[in-house]
């Protein structure tokens, strides 16, 4: 890679963090008007999906952390972000195995994203209060993560297309 | 000629889902089906409130007399009511409010969280103070 290319990869990127970390700005500030915690349309994973698509698992790893841990910094806070972590890592590391398997389009990634998110949050939850039987929020949140994780594949799938390659 | 560009663009999107898609959906709804039903049928009426703050336990009451519980840890203030038969969060100084929105409960498998402050009400069934003290 000659000397150029790296510049523009290292712009990009920086480029796609900012997106990632304005949109979930952006979320919240409009917390959905639910009963129950951790239900998100997660705008931000529109980016990740598209960094992992166009650029490799690394990158899409690395700027999903960095987006993390500058809104937990500024935002919501330490246990905001342990909750966003376990559910950013766990979301990412699936969404890649069923990439890498090449058998599911972006919608069903992103679906299955988005329900690992909101176990990952639940577990988390569980550990930090200390009370196993937040769990009766599973099946809410299974429901909540199918129908963003949808939504959310579909725009990445019209954004992607559209998007000009490098 | 808009429309049948319309309807092209429609397709797209259909033919776009693939079989694998489909499958872990139906998979994913049946979990959620499943796991619904289970919440569903060990959903009981519950005679106490119990309020966790932090991860401890930080009283318990009964859900037959009303009363007004103000619980502070820090900077954090949250007001439960306890009226006929349901606990409600009418306040907390929180950002997101999820709690306050959750409205009134009274069965066993419902919960009332605040995250940010940490206070979890939870209701338990038969069998509380109530009955040991007689």
């Amino acid at each position: 890679m000659t000397s150029q290319a790296k510049a523009k990869k290292v712009a990009l990127i920086s480029l796609l963090t900012v997106i990632a970390f304005m949109f979930s700005y952006i979320e919240s500030l409009f917390p959905l008007p639910v009963p129950v915690p951790g239900i998100k349309v997660g705008i931000a994973n529109i980016v990740v999906l598209i960094a992992l698509y166009r650029f490799d698992f690394k990158t899409a790893f690395g700027l999903n952390m960095i987006r993390i841990v500058i809104s937990g910094l500024l935002f919501s806070g330490v246990f905001g972000m342990l909750y966003s972590f376990s559910g950013g890592v766990l979301s990412i590391l699936v969404m890649y195995l069923l990439y890498k398997t090449g058998k599911f389009s972006i919608v069903g990634i992103s679906m299955a994203g988005g329900v690992m998110h909101n176990l990952g949050q639940l577990l988390t939850a569980c550990l930090i209060m200390e009370t196993p039987g937040l769990m009766v929020y599973f099946p809410v949140l299974l429901f909540s993560g199918i129908i963003s994780g949808i939504i959310i594949g579909i725009i990445s799938y019209s954004v992607e297309r559209k998007l000009p390659h490098a | 000629m808009r429309i049948n560009i319309k309807i092209r663009t429609g397709l797209k999107y259909f033919f776009m889902i693939k079989k694998a898609d489909i499958l872990l959906l139906i998979l994913l709804v049946i979990l959620g089906l499943f796991s619904s039903f289970i919440v569903f049928i060990g959903n009981t009426e519950g005679d106490t409130v119990r309020i966790t703050v932090d991860g401890k336990l930080y009283g318990e009451y009964s859900l037959k007399s009303d009363r007004e519980i103000t619980v502070e840890s820090g900077d954090h203030v949250n007001n439960i009511t306890i009226k006929d038969g349901s606990v409600q969060m009418t306040y907390s100084s929180c950002r997101n409010q999820i709690c306050v929105n959750h409205g009134s409960m009274h069965l066993t498998n419902d919960r009332i969280v605040c995250l940010p402050n940490r206070v979890i009400i939870e209701i338990t069934g038969k069998g509380g103070l109530d009955d040991i003290s007689g």
